[in-house]
């Protein structure tokens, strides 16, 4: 096991709505190692954005950390102001947004979209901003003339690129791709999941990728962690995820893709509605969609416990039997 | 024949959408520039099939589908529903032999995309006039009615406030909207009839009162509005642009009260609605938020006149929600969008489309703005549908892994043309063309021990506005060869990029020029011609658009390059139900198997 580059424990993040506080992420844990890339999974609505955001502190403000810790380089990020995050911000971690079609500002030129970051983390004459944004384009696969152009010259996989080379334009540690390729064609997301992959490797990035689409982060990701309602369920390698879901979520949204190479039939479907976020089941929050649960689901919270080497998971089914 | 006739048959259909020009541009060049959305489509779908049309967005499959149920108005060729046997037979021979006005007889009686040709009856050209002239007359009479109240009351400026108040009430004719054309005409008419009475009045006590107070006659009143015409330039200049304005925005009111008129070939296309249907993409954004479950669902039986009376359409509606599994029916009749999760939304757009019956639904990529986890239970949906009602669908979706578990035949489109067409277990098992071969490498797989070798294809989708010459593909295709379509534009630019590096052969190339489709001059070539011979001969696996080149000649001190002809490929039968279109396929002589 790598060193955790950034450790979130526990972490709570609430939006406090007329309809009552909405607990977007209730108890998150995942860690990222250096050089490694993430994946953090669910369905939508479950908290992968908010937490991302968090980890930003980019909440907006009816948003805030009720609880956890978000610990990155000998500092807990939760607990710093909004003057001190800025030093952290696009110097250690960026953010490739969701929608790269609406992220960017229509009016102005990328090249100096891509510019401002530097030029306000880096405190350096704009030439030289404008220097290096040519290098980000070109490390991006953007021929350095367009930097002159605007958004709408672009097709969405070209501004998704822009993206890109933006959240790269302060050489952080670690980059937050939110659905990077929700938008795209398979083609075009094809070629810019083998961008973030070069990336990754040259530029030796640390890397979390949040995505609804499991397929996408199986050939992507070195880690997963599942969220449901808030919670992160079960975390571990993509190879244990995957070949040994423990969870019975983990196991009913890997069951819900379907599979070229594999037989024709329908894949399986996960039977009711993610809970109220205001008002969330006791005990597993997945127990009203499960399948095996039982009383003690509803009685009493699993624990994220250890099933394995660096594998763990939220189920009363590891502690104790079913009765029947 | 033994057979069953296909249910739908599509043949070289087409959905082109006029380009917009600048002014000038328009000026330079008189054809209009197209983009050709979707360009000759061959397609048939049997009775109770799944036929699933996949490819990049922007290939034209969403257009395709709407083109059918006539939503955009195909530019040509013909679609048939349930046409028999007999007709299609007929029309495929009246269409080889060239028979037009047989062909045109069937397509008048079983083409649902035919249109007549738009002759202008006397009649037509009779309203137009008409509208026209009312137009001019009620300008008229408003203006000269302002006149002459300024001139009876003497308001200094009001000579100018006449034409200014025409301008107010001509914006607000302009602004009437122009969809709702057949009742438009009335309202144009009120607009001016109303002020031009009024003003008409005053005109008329004005000339009474210019009579009566100067002792003078009417020739006096015209005199006197003649000079302040003449002494008053702007004023003159004023008038003549509210008459032929208001000339203008009658006439086109009126082309579009005719064209509105001439466009409900209604009964075809109400016809056509009752038997297809469609269920779109995003359910987020095609249920009206103001609009309850009932109201959305009830819709199409009171557009369509079909129930008469309210409880029958209650009990339409109860039945449709039902069979699209919103049970018990009641609890979701009066919510509103914003109440239902994204799959009861999903469920309410497909009642909508089961409340009329519909034999064939267009299902546009119905799922792919859901959650995984509730995904399967749409299809479920749509495919116990089939079973129950015998539907017929035509699937549209981005996504080849849906398309392998649900459809029965699978059609790959590319850029507006259907490149290859099969059976699925055929098209997703053995590809044929590269394209699909590329588009089924990059679809993930949810397994990280199969991270397979992908095909990326270089650079995205061409402009339909401009599309490639020979295969439509050739410029991304990874086995591009001779016959592909290279021209010399490409190939050119190929040479260029090849050459950087190579300060010599650089400069000539830097003057070479273009003098053909076909054709490549450099005028002082001769130096580098070595070093071209030997490009084409060893780079042309990398740098494919070489591969175009078919001879190169000395001519005087330059050099000519000549390139291999364009060809289009065509769809043609490979394999029992398999058509594909790409020239390794084609006629066996000069096919070569792909490198």
């Amino acid at each position: 096991m790598t060193v955790a580059l950034l450790d979130v424990r526990d972490l709570k993040v609430h939006y406090d709505t007329r309809e009552g506080t909405v607990r977007a992420v209730d108890g998150v844990d995942f860690s990222l190692g250096e050089g490694q890339s993430l994946g953090l999974a669910g369905e939508s609505g479950c908290g992968k954005t908010t937490a991302a955001l968090a980890i930003m502190g980019l909440l907006p403000s009816n948003g805030r950390i009720a609880a956890g810790s978000i610990e990155y380089g000998g500092y807990d990020l939760a607990k710093l102001t909004d003057a001190q995050l800025r030093a952290f911000r696009w110097r250690h971690i960026s953010i490739i947004f969701q929608g790269a079609m609406n992220a960017l500002n229509p009016v102005r030129r990328i090249g100096e979209q891509i510019a401002e970051p530097i030029i306000l983390h880096e405190k350096v004459e704009r030439e030289v901003a404008m220097g290096r944004v040519g290098e980000l384009l070109e490390l991006v696969g953007i021929h350095r003339e367009r930097s002159r152009e605007y958004p709408h010259e672009f097709s969405g996989g070209m501004r998704q690129r822009v993206m890109i080379a933006m959240a790269l334009a302060c050489n952080p540690k670690i980059v937050i791709a939110d659905e990077p390729v929700t938008a795209l064609d398979v083609m075009i997301q094809a070629q810019i999941l083998e961008l973030l992959e070069r990336l990754k490797r040259d530029l030796k990035l640390s890397m979390i990728l949040i995505s609804h689409d499991l397929s996408v982060m199986a050939e992507t990701c070195d880690t997963m962690a599942i969220m449901y309602a808030g919670k992160t369920v079960e975390t571990g390698s993509v190879r244990d995820v995957y070949k040994r879901p423990n969870h019975p979520y983990t196991k009913d949204l890997i069951g819900a893709f379907p599979d070229i190479e594999g037989p024709p039939h329908l894949p399986a479907y996960i039977p009711g509605l993610l809970p109220s976020l205001i008002d969330p089941p006791s005990g597993c929050r997945f127990h009203t969609r499960c399948k095996y649960a039982w009383q003690r689901c509803i009685d009493e919270e699993p624990p994220l416990d250890a099933v394995g080497t660096g594998h763990r998971s939220a189920c009363h089914l590891n502690t104790s039997e079913r009765p029947s | 024949m033994n057979a069953p006739a296909p249910y739908l048959v599509l043949r070289d259909f087409r959905v082109w959408f006029p380009k917009r020009k600048g002014f000038l541009e328009a000026m330079r060049r008189s054809e209009p520039d197209f983009i050709r959305a979707v360009d000759g489509v061959d397609m048939d779908i049997l009775k109770g099939e799944i036929y699933c049309l996949v490819g990049e967005s922007g290939c034209g499959k969403t257009t395709t589908g709407k083109g059918i149920l006539r939503l955009v108005e195909p530019s040509g060729g013909d679609v048939f529903v349930g046409a028999p046997a007999e007709a299609l037979a007929s029309y495929e021979e009246a269409k080889g032999s060239n028979r037009e006005d047989a062909l045109e007889d069937i397509r008048e009686r079983w083409s649902l995309s035919y249109r007549e040709r738009v002759q202008w009856s006397v009649r037509d050209i009779g309203i137009l006039t008409i509208t026209c002239l009312v137009g001019l007359v009620l300008a008229s009479g408003i203006f000269a009615g302002l006149v002459a109240a300024s001139l009876v009351l003497r308001v200094p400026g009001a000579d100018l406030l006449a034409p200014i108040l025409a301008g107010i009430v001509l914006g607000a004719a302009a602004t009437l909207p122009p969809a709702r054309s057949v009742s438009v005409l009335p309202k144009v008419a009120a607009t001016f009839a109303i002020p031009s009475l009024v003003l008409g009045g005053l005109f008329g006590a004005g000339i009474a009162q210019v009579a009566a107070g100067s002792a003078s006659d009417l020739g006096a009143t015209a005199a006197a509005y003649g000079r302040i015409l003449q002494s008053n330039v702007p004023l003159l200049v004023l008038q003549v642009l509210v008459i032929l304005g208001t000339a203008w925005i009658g006439a086109s009111r009126g082309v579009a009260y005719w064209q509105a008129r001439r466009g409900i070939e209604s009964d075809k296309i109400r016809k056509l609605r009752k038997v297809l249907q469609i269920i779109f993409q995003d359910p987020y954004e095609s249920l009206n938020p103001k609009h309850s479950v009932f109201d959305i669902v009830s819709e199409p039986l009171i557009v369509n006149a079909i129930t008469r009376h309210p409880s029958e359409t209650k009990a339409r509606v109860r039945q449709a929600l039902n069979d699209a599994g919103l049970r018990p029916p009641e609890d979701f009749m009066y919510r509103y969008p914003h109440e239902l999760s994204g799959g009861q939304r999903q469920r309410v757009s497909i009642a909508g489309a089961l409340v009329l019956d519909p034999d064939f639904l267009v299902a546009d990529e119905p799922v792919s703005m859901l959650d995984v986890s509730i995904r399967t239970e749409i299809i479920e949906l749509l495919l116990e549908l089939r079973k129950k009602k015998g539907l017929t669908y035509l699937f549209i979706t981005h996504d080849l892994s849906l398309a392998w578990i649900l459809a029965d035949r699978i059609g790959v489109m590319y850029l507006g043309k259907i490149v290859e067409e099969g059976p699925t277990s055929q098209v997703v098992k053995n590809p044929r063309h590269p394209y699909t071969k590329a588009l089924i490498s990059v679809v993930p797989v949810p397994d990280p021990d199969r991270r397979h070798e992908r095909t990326i294809l270089r650079g995205e989708r061409p402009d339909p506005a401009n599309i490639p010459a020979g295969c439509r593909f050739h410029p991304r295709c990874p086995v591009a060869f001779e016959k592909c379509g290279w021209t010399s534009d490409e190939v050119l630019d190929e040479l260029r990029q090849v050459a950087v590096g190579e300060a010599g052969v650089q400069s000539s190339l830097a003057r070479a020029f273009v003098d053909g489709p076909l054709s490549i001059t450099l005028p002082d070539g001769a130096a580098t011609e070595g070093w071209i011979r030997a490009t084409v001969a060893g780079r042309s696996e990398q740098a494919r658009a070489l591969k175009g080149i078919r001879s190169i000649e000395a001519s005087g001190a330059g050099l000519r390059l000549l390139l291999h002809p364009l060809v289009e490929p065509t769809l043609t039968s490979v394999a029992d139900h398999v058509k594909v279109s790409c020239h390794l396929f084609g006629s066996s002589d000069d096919a070569r198997s792909a490198s």
